[in-house]
């Protein structure tokens, strides 16, 4: 059983490393030469990275009296968050309400089917692509930014839980069927809470996505810290750069982190209280 | 005359190849029946068609149930959502029968406390099951069809894994419902159960199904007893 496994991703790694040599027609030369480009570029050009990102901006006058709320870093970081924090949130009810007419044991197949010609395609485009047509439609800015990351998080958060709702055990569905409970009243009391652990996962897994997307959206001007990027990026000044994404990883390392606390309220494994520090910060004794 | 609850007409169920054939029975308000049989012979294919999970193979049965909380089914695992509080599980049944109005939730949590105080889970009522034993989760199934009064319903060996004080506790559930006119059909492997129970046993054997009335059944023990 083991070797099988073995030889199976032996194969699959073989296939690529095929295909890759395929696609780049056998000049390896390159990826040498490319490395010793990265590390010159690296040190050259992003190292150190430039923290004045996290210092206030020369205009206009700062305000607050700690001075990383004025920063570029911070004010682009926390539009960013919020456009993400608002789209998660839109998109994750949008998303409900497709994948319970998309998946299969819950509707019947003609109900399916079309929804979920409906979700890829909505999927099809990426979070890119709807913001720059958000952009071109309503312009520049924030809102631009929302309703792109809305429209993928449906897409993309919808395939996900359709898929959760189709593994789920169907005893309970069975059950509430049985009992004559009706629709919409199965999907809130028995699907949505059978599934939470997962819903929840997912939930901030896409959270942290559209924080990451963010910054890319942003370089086309739906608003968030991508705008500083895309800026530092024409202006070459890429220490700066740097600066934000660490600000970035360690943003979606904290994101990580609060996911994992979240879930642990839902999953079996909260159930076991071990004594980690987190437990020992929140323990009521 | 009282009417049929259920009425089996020609009955054929299995998935492809019929497993249970021509059956022709009826259970009327108030009845307990005991389905016994070997493992794997069609017991909770049966009852799944009954419940209206799976499309009988051929003939029909009706069905005199009203459409919403009429009906009762506690799946052979239970179908309870482990990852809600007991109390929301229950409140699943009596959400089938307490229709809007204003005072809907407070009678709906009266009749959820009700039967959790009924089957001694009360002091559970804000637990996750999946934090529940297994006898505890059984508890938990009763409770959710005690709250919704059903008046036929379909257990498949809901008694399981039940110690003799836990059948008691379920077996008084039961009793409450049934005093009130509800009829039960319930698949069980121990015949000591059955014999608690039942006022018919329907016993499977060769895709056929004989009807057995309790005191028949429980001669033809002592009878075998005797030999
Ligand atoms: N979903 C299904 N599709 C096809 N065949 C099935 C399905 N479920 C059960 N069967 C088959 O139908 C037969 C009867 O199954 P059933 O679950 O009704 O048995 P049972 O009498 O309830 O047994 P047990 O006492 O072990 O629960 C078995 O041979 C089983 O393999
Ligand atoms: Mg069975």
């Amino acid at each position: 059983m083991k070797y099988r496994l073995f030889g199976i991703i032996s194969i699959l790694l073989l296939l690529a490393w095929q295909t890759l040599d395929g696609l780049i027609e056998g000049d390896w030369g390159r990826l040498e030469g490319g490395l010793g480009n990265l590390s010159v570029f690296f040190s050259e050009s992003m190292w150190p990275p430039n923290w004045s990102v996290i210092e206030a901006r020369p205009y206009p006058v700062c305000e607050s009296e700690i001075e990383f709320f004025c920063s570029v870093g911070y004010l682009g970081m926390m539009e960013t968050i919020k456009i993400a924090f608002v789209a998660t949130i839109l998109g994750f009810i949008g998303a409900l309400f497709f994948s319970s007419l998309a998946a299969r044991n819950l509707v019947p197949l003609y109900v399916a089917i079309p929804v979920r010609i409906l979700l890829s395609a909505i999927r099809s485009l990426p979070s890119l692509i709807w913001a720059i047509l958000f952009v071109i439609v309503i312009g520049f800015g924030p809102l631009s930014g929302v309703l792109a990351m809305t429209f993928y998080t449906v897409g993309y958060l919808g395939k996900l839980q359709y898929e959760t709702f189709e593994g789920m055990a169907n005893d309970s569905l069975e059950a509430s069927r049985a009992m004559g409970l009706p629709r919409s009243s199965i999907l809130l009391n028995v699907v949505i809470p059978e599934n939470s652990n997962h819903l929840l996962s997912q939930l901030m897994f896409m959270f942290e996505y559209n924080v990451r997307h963010g910054t890319v959206i942003g370089i086309v001007g739906a608003g968030g810290i991508g705008y500083y990027i895309s800026t530092y990026l024409k202006f070459l000044q890429y220490e700066k750069v740097f600066a934000l994404l660490i600000l970035i990883f360690v943003v979606v390392v904290i994101i990580d982190l609060l996911s994992m606390m979240v879930r642990s309220f839902v999953n079996d494994e909260g159930d076991v209280r071990r004594p980690t520090w987190l437990n020992v910060v929140l323990s009521e004794k | 005359m009282v009417e049929a609850v259920l009425e089996l007409k020609n009955l054929s169920v299995g998935y492809d190849e019929p497993l249970i054939s021509n059956i022709n029975l009826e259970v009327f308000p108030g009845e307990v029946i005991t389905i016994l049989g070997p493992s794997g012979i069609g017991k909770t294919t049966l009852v799944r068609t009954i419940a209206g999970l799976i499309r009988p193979l051929s003939g029909s049965f009706d069905l005199n149930v009203e459409r919403r909380g009429g009906l009762g089914y506690i799946p052979q695992r239970l179908g309870l959502v482990r990852h809600a509080t007991v109390a929301h599980n229950v409140s699943l049944g009596a959400r089938t029968r307490v229709g809007f109005s204003l005072n809907m939730w407070k009678e709906r949590s009266q009749r959820t406390m009700d039967a959790l105080r009924m089957l001694g889970i009360a002091d559970k009522s804000n637990e996750p099951v999946r934090r529940l034993s297994g006898g505890q989760q059984r508890r938990v199934a009763t409770a959710r069809t005690l709250a919704q009064r059903p008046q036929l319903m379909l257990a498949d060996e809901f008694l399981g894994e039940l110690d003799h004080s836990n059948v008691e506790i379920v077996f008084e559930a039961v009793q409450n419902l049934v005093d009130d006119g509800t009829a039960v059909i319930m698949i069980e492997h121990h015949d000591d159960n059955a014999q608690l129970f039942a006022t018919r046993i329907w016993e499977i054997q060769d895709g056929k199904i004989a009807d057995i009335s309790i005191k028949e059944w429980k001669n033809r023990k002592t009878g075998g007893e005797e030999e």
